[in-house]
């Protein structure tokens, strides 16, 4: 199978095919030596390649893995060729807006944006109160706001819809 | 109740005085801290806990443990009455309240004393002193304690603002009287900018706040975040323990800490030193206490007392051979401090990290989950003061903090590729963490040079991470959900089940297309 991951935004084309129980791995085409052991279930994986070992840490889903690498953090997504044509399409037909959700619970202290203004890439949006802290969520993107779904006192799961934007006409 | 003929409680090596059990007002790991010095001691210990942590750490590990009924701080850490029925429910003759909660609240100090209770803190009186900042400020400058030069009461038109910022010497800061938040913030290098920031850091204010008024405070250049760590008995008898540099913050919220500074000379050290017990006194203090000071470009002022145990604490801890807990209790229970300045000698080095459930590179939103996939760091010289542990939620009522990584070194140097060697080890999943930025710090050149100051982890472009290892990382990624792919296609209670199954069985071996029926059977 064909991947395209990313690793803190830097993309890499690799394949992993397994043939008689060995994986074979190329990275952007060329054959890379790698031999990965899972030490227990939670995410601990010691990682072979050129005579080297690593430490590594993983967890995560088949699309989004955080790594861990001697005390670093890598990001890392990954797409196979139908999921990569996917969202592809989805960037095509110009879904740049979307809702913004909220990222964990808390509560609405105030809201900094009104419905129908134009906002653009990390403006502020509204400040959402958790774990003690004030913290200012901006938008992911340009765009226009929709609708605001939420009022300040409110408070919050996680992954609740905060606000809806549509993306803001090209010109 | 003991047996006739059983002989009393030795008294180990304590004095009369000293009390038997204890009751810790905090949870996480400073609640763990207190507790492991009492034990030592040779304390009993009481815990007190919501129901978010009947599994806790310090739940576990005190001897007693009280559940306050209730999720949040306010129901359970915050109610003073609940935690004063605790000890007395338990017999514990004394109260520890760590950072945070209850620890800076007078009223509470009071309520613990007139329980009868002994309070292993400052008198109420020495934190009311302190805890209203303005009149603090006043008090010192009483106590010839410098202070930021400035205004202390605001003005209103720009004339005066001018007079006043010739009086306290350029560059000034001004700042809205019901500011917050950076509005109504202007910085003026010479009389010229003054008339035009006036005018529109008043004008913002208004528009903000509704009060037009300013204050005016010089403003200090490449300020840097430096305290003083200080003791005093209820004999009239103080030391201190020198200095830490907290300059490593973001809005105030430290993150790397180190004893002692590389800015601070012995005899700086000393003058500081001084100054922060004669702070100290003024207000009557007594036990242990921080005093924070901002330094700049050779010159040091005043800035608050934490009339607390620091977070911090630890790195004094490990370059003074000190254990301040241990000193707070003997200190509450009467006993004199029994030895002077001349008896504080610093050793080496020592730098202490925050392991903080946060995302830096998203402008450290605190992040929730599970904790797992927990790596433990060792060696010589670490210290971990954790409050976390495998299978632990972190959710968002409870402050972000999991623990604290230290290690001590014979020098700077040696200490901070120590605490680096320690970090790379360590690994704490299920959250995000503040880790990945607490080593990028320690590997910044301008930190390893001592060159940095309060606005230098905001400086910090923390949104990438590293570029090296993408080929490996990637490959082990992809192998990753490889693995997991196949793992949930042999997994018999996904739905899809039926085709993946049959697949499964024509293309594993016998054995294993045997183990799946199992699991199906199950």
């Amino acid at each position: 199978m064909k991947y395209f991951v990313t690793v803190n935004g830097l993309v890499r084309e690799v394949e992993v095919i397994e043939r008689l129980g060995q994986l074979e791995i190329t990275v952007d085409g060329k054959p890379y030596e790698l031999s990965y052991n899972e030490v227990d279930d939670l995410g601990q994986v010691v990682v072979l390649h050129g005579g080297r070992s690593f430490g590594l840490s993983l967890e995560g889903d088949e699309n989004d893995v955080t790594a861990s690498l001697a005390g670093h953090r890598y990001d890392v997504n990954l797409e196979d060729e139908r999921e990569r044509a996917a969202h592809a399409a989805e960037r095509a037909a110009g879904k740049a807006g979307g809702v913004l959700n909220a990222i964990m619970p808390g509560v609405v202290v105030e809201i900094l944006a009104t419905k129908g203004q134009k906002v653009a890439k990390g403006a502020p949006l509204l400040i959402l109160s958790a774990m003690k802290m004030q913290n200012e969520i901006g938008s992911p993107a340009d765009g226009l706001v929709q609708e605001i779904h939420v009022s300040a006192g409110q408070a919050v799961s996680a992954g609740a819809k905060l606000i809806t934007l549509t993306p803001v006409e090209a010109g | 109740m003991s047996s006739p003929g059983r002989p009393p409680r030795p008294p180990r090596h304590l004095p009369i005085r000293m009390f038997q059990r204890i009751l810790i007002a905090n949870r996480g790991e400073i609640a763990l801290r207190v507790i492991r010095t009492a034990r030592e001691m040779g304390l009993e210990t009481v815990a007190i806990y919501s129901d978010w942590d009947t599994k806790a750490l310090h739940t576990r590990m005190a001897h007693v443990a009280v559940p306050l009924g209730g999720t949040v701080p306010r129901d359970t850490y915050l109610r003073a009455d609940k935690v004063i029925a605790a000890a007395k429910a338990t017999g514990a003759q004394a109260i520890h309240p760590g950072y945070g909660f209850l620890s800076e609240n007078a009223g509470f100090a009071r309520a613990v004393r007139d329980a009868g209770l002994v309070w292993i803190g400052p008198p109420a009186e020495a934190i009311d002193a302190m805890g209203d900042k303005i009149r603090a400020r006043r008090r010192m400058k009483d106590a010839d304690v410098p202070v930021v030069p400035g205004l202390v009461d605001p003005v209103d038109d720009a004339a005066a603002v001018k007079k006043a910022a010739s009086e306290i010497g350029y560059p000034v800061m001004i700042k809205a009287s019901a500011g917050g938040g950076g509005k109504g913030l202007r910085i003026c290098r010479d009389p010229s900018q003054i008339e035009s920031a006036f005018r529109t850091a008043s004008g913002e204010a208004l528009a903000s706040f509704g009060d037009g008024r300013v204050y005016l405070e010089r403003y200090l250049e490449e300020p840097r975040h430096i305290e003083v760590q200080v003791l005093f008995d209820s004999h009239g008898n103080s030391v201190h323990y020198g200095v830490r540099e907290c300059s490593i913050q973001r809005r105030h919220q430290k993150l790397v800490e180190e004893c002692p500074s590389v800015v601070i000379d012995d005899k700086t050290r000393e003058a500081m030193g001084e100054v922060a017990l004669r702070a100290g006194r003024a207000v009557g203090y007594q036990n242990a206490g921080t005093v924070e000071f901002l330094w700049s470009r050779g010159q040091f002022y005043f800035l608050e007392m934490n009339t607390r145990l620091q977070v911090e604490h630890p790195v004094t801890e490990m370059v003074t051979g000190t254990d301040l807990v241990r000193e707070q209790i003997r200190i509450a229970s009467g006993e004199k401090l029994g030895h002077g300045q001349d008896a504080v000698r610093w050793n080496g080095w020592a730098i202490e990290v925050r392991i903080n459930a946060e995302d830096p590179r998203n402008k450290f939103l605190p992040s929730t989950g599970t904790i797992q996939n927990l790596r433990m760091p060792g060696g010589p010289f670490v210290r971990l003061d954790l409050g976390m542990y495998r299978g632990m939620e972190v959710g968002v009522d409870y402050d972000p903090m999991l623990g604290k990584l230290i290690a001590w070194g014979q020098t700077r140097a040696q200490a901070i590729e120590r605490l680096r060697r320690a970090l790379q080890e360590i690994n704490v999943g299920g959250v995000r963490t503040s880790l990945p930025a607490a080593l990028t710090v320690l590997e910044d050149p301008r930190f390893r040079a001592g060159q940095f100051d309060t606005h230098f982890l905001e400086s910090l472009d923390l949104s990438k991470g590293p570029s090296d290892h993408v080929d490996l990382v990637a490959a082990a990624a992809a192998v990753f959900r490889h693995h997991r792919s196949r793992r949930r296609a042999l997994q018999t209670d996904s739905k899809g089940r039926g085709a993946w199954l049959a697949r499964s069985r024509q293309e594993l071996p016998h054995g294993a297309a045997r183990s799946v029926r199992t699991g199906g059977d199950a």
